[in-house]
């Protein structure tokens, strides 16, 4: 018996290590790799991303899983927070693809995800990131599939402004100062020029900025008449209208990125909030099809966030070009990719930009636009990108 | 600038100023006394912050027994630790900054499964502006100046009137001449760390309702501090005092007129320069 003992623990570490080793699974789990901040400031946006995937595809598994030539695989969300932090983006990124062998990613944040540009492209993993970061959808990224809406589409919004509130004339910026920052402001001004406002102020700051008075002083002092902060976090942007405010500020904010406005408010106060314009996030109303989505979402996860809408983008995606691909390969799923029409919660969607990014990797569909009245942001306008 | 946009950033920088002074003095008071960075002073100021969260917001007690339970609390907790790191330690430098290097780690970490992962905020405890030299400020950042003002001269009075407060200079200038006269060496230590730890949470406090919270929040008033006790002389409270000053004038003033990136240069060229002339600092003295 004393000499069994070994024997027998070493016999249970070889079945544990068997029992756990990758291939025992593989062959009938997909792993879809999520890196995306789950906490600090930009977490209102990546605690949605990684719940809306985990949502569709716990649908799936529980259909019995997505079929791939006759055969039925289970989906598995492998996600780990980053932080909005690039090292820890790096980091994760890294262990998705060399130690959980994924082979489908989704990264959320412009700097971390061109900090692992080459890790993606070298890897051959298929990533369908929420992110704005210049020349991300590139030629030089064919299996980069840009799940959001980026500032070259959500500029369309200044149509809109321009038709509807004509007196607004003076816009001034407030971006981070990072890759995300410099190009989604460099996007918006170039575009607001050209329907003719005056860009009046444009300044950056870092992320772990709190005071954002002296920056403030000097936006105010250029009498804007609606100040854009494109790319910032909802929690950045609440200490920005809160301080703005106080210092006299009146006019508008506009976010043509994305931001939870619950968030925001909590941050600012709810007056002051008021009449805030941003992309992609909506809380009434809802159409059928996003409201049972919410009950859905709400049931699985608790609490509801309509960020979550958007942000489903990547797994819709994935699952429809999966099914139309009918393989595990990323070449053969980015082709179908580059094709595939498939419904997500605001219509139908496809990947194009082709004219504008010279690659066909950027989603496409009706974009919803909302303003913030008493605290809730109400759905005004869903619009298509400039290009198609 | 205008001579309107110069006062208000002026008054700005002094109530920023303001809050740097609080976090730089504990931290300057127990470097001059055991020569240790407290590199967990920016986890305590989260801390404060978060007491203000919970006592003041969610449990709804008055702002003010919430600031002061705060401070007592930490003040206790800065007690603890000096009983259960620094002194086991014995007072070896290197290892007691490692030690608080892992406990403010610990701290942050743990932030997030407890207090949760998104922004907290807490609403504000003074509102509405006042127009101060012709411009428009608001209370609460006004507030600030006047509470970090009661809180130095405090500490001014208790250093400088108290017993306690002589013994703790009796070990800044001398450890065991202030032993030999019978000062209970420990019990002052703790004492520092109590104090150092409950000024870093009056700052966390003031700011709770200004600012969001986070667990990492203290990052960057934790590096101010350093600047500023840099800056002021190592161990210096009237050091830390003017430059806490300094830097918050420099940070909203300049800040205001060239931008962010230029003010935040221009403080460490302005230490760097300030070292060349004054290597101790401004009040500093050689160690």
């Amino acid at each position: 018996m004393k000499q069994s003992t070994p024997f027998t623990l070493v016999g249970l570490l070889a079945a544990v290590l068997l029992g756990s080793s990758p291939g025992a699974e593989a062959a009938d789990v997909i792993k879809f790799g999520v890196s995306t901040p789950l906490s600090g400031p930009a977490a209102p946006w990546g605690i949605p991303h990684k719940g809306a995937t985990e949502l569709i595809f716990d649908e799936i598994n529980s259909q019995g899983g997505l079929e791939v030539g006759g055969k039925k695989y289970k989906l598995e969300v492998v996600a780990y927070d980053h932080k909005y932090v690039i090292a820890e983006g790096a980091a994760t990124v890294n262990r998705l693809i060399a130690k959980d062998s994924v082979k489908f990613i989704s990264i959320l944040g412009g700097t971390v995800v061109k900090a692992v540009e080459e890790t993606v492209n070298e890897s051959r993993v298929l990533n369908l990131p929420l992110a704005y970061a210049d020349g991300l959808v590139s030629p030089r990224n064919p299996y980069t599939f840009h799940s959001f809406p980026s500032p070259p589409e959500t500029v369309t919004f200044w149509n809109w402004i321009k038709q509807h509130h004509p007196n607004i004339k003076r816009v001034a910026s407030i971006t981070p100062n990072d890759d995300t920052g410099w190009w989604s402001l460099k996007v918006e001004t170039k575009y607001v020029a050209t329907l003719g406002y005056e860009v009046v102020a444009r300044e950056f700051f870092e992320r772990v900025v709190t005071d954002f008075n002296p920056l403030l002083l000097r936006v105010l002092a250029q009498k804007p008449d609606i100040i854009s902060v494109l790319a910032a976090p909802a929690g950045s942007v609440g200490l920005i209208i809160k301080q703005a405010r106080v210092l006299g500020y009146k006019g508008r904010f506009i976010h043509i990125g994305q931001m939870d406005t619950s968030v925001v408010a909590g941050i600012a106060g709810k007056e002051n909030v008021e009449g805030t314009w941003v992309h992609g996030y909506v809380q009434t109303p809802l159409p059928e099809k996003v409201k049972n989505w919410q009950a859905r979402y709400t049931k699985k996860h608790g609490e509801w966030n309509a960020t979550s809408i958007d942000f489903a983008n990547p797994a819709f995606a994935f699952v429809a070009a999966v099914k139309k691909a009918q393989s595990l390969d990323p070449k053969r799923i980015a082709e179908a990719l580059s094709t595939v029409e498939f419904e997500n919660l605001w219509g139908k969607a496809h990947f194009g930009g082709k004219d504008y990014y010279g690659i066909g990797n950027q989603i496409i569909y009706p974009m919803p636009f909302s303003e913030v009245k008493d605290g809730v942001a109400h759905l005004v306008a869903q619009l298509s990108p400039p290009h198609n | 600038m205008t001579a309107a946009l110069l006062v208000q950033s002026a008054v700005i920088g002094l109530s920023i100023g303001s809050i740097y002074i609080l976090m730089a003095l504990g931290l300057t008071l127990m470097f001059g006394m055991m020569h240790i960075i407290n590199f967990a002073h920016g986890a305590v100021y989260m801390l404060g912050a978060f007491a203000i969260y919970y006592v003041y917001f969610q449990w709804g007690a008055p702002y003010f027994a919430a600031f002061v339970l705060a401070m007592l609390l930490l003040g206790a907790f800065g007690y603890l630790v000096e009983r259960s790191i620094y002194r086991p330690i014995k007072g070896g430098v290197e290892p007691t900054l490692v030690a608080l290097l892992a406990l403010t780690t610990l701290l942050q970490a743990a932030g997030y499964p407890v207090f949760g992962t998104l922004d907290k905020h807490v609403p504000p405890v003074f509102s509405g502006t006042r127009n101060v030299l012709g411009v428009m400020i608001s209370v609460e950042r006004l507030m600030i100046i006047p509470i970090a003002g009661a809180l130095v001269v405090g500490l001014y009075l208790f250093i400088n009137k108290t017993r306690m407060g002589a013994a703790m200079r009796a070990i800044e200038q001398d450890k065991e001449a202030a032993a030999l006269q019978g000062v209970n060496v420990n019990v002052i230590n703790g004492l520092a760390f109590a104090v150092g730890f409950a000024l870093a949470a009056a700052a966390g406090a003031l700011m709770a309702p200004i600012f969001k919270l986070d667990p990492m929040m203290g990052e960057q008033p934790l590096l101010k501090a350093f600047i500023i006790i840099i800056l002021g002389g190592l161990g210096s409270i009237p050091g830390a005092i003017l430059g806490g000053l300094i830097l918050g004038l420099i940070d909203s003033i300049v800040a205001t007129a060239l931008g962010a990136e230029p003010a935040f240069l221009l403080s460490f060229v302005f230490i760097i320069l300030l070292l060349l002339w004054r290597p101790t600092g401004l009040f500093g003295h050689a160690l």
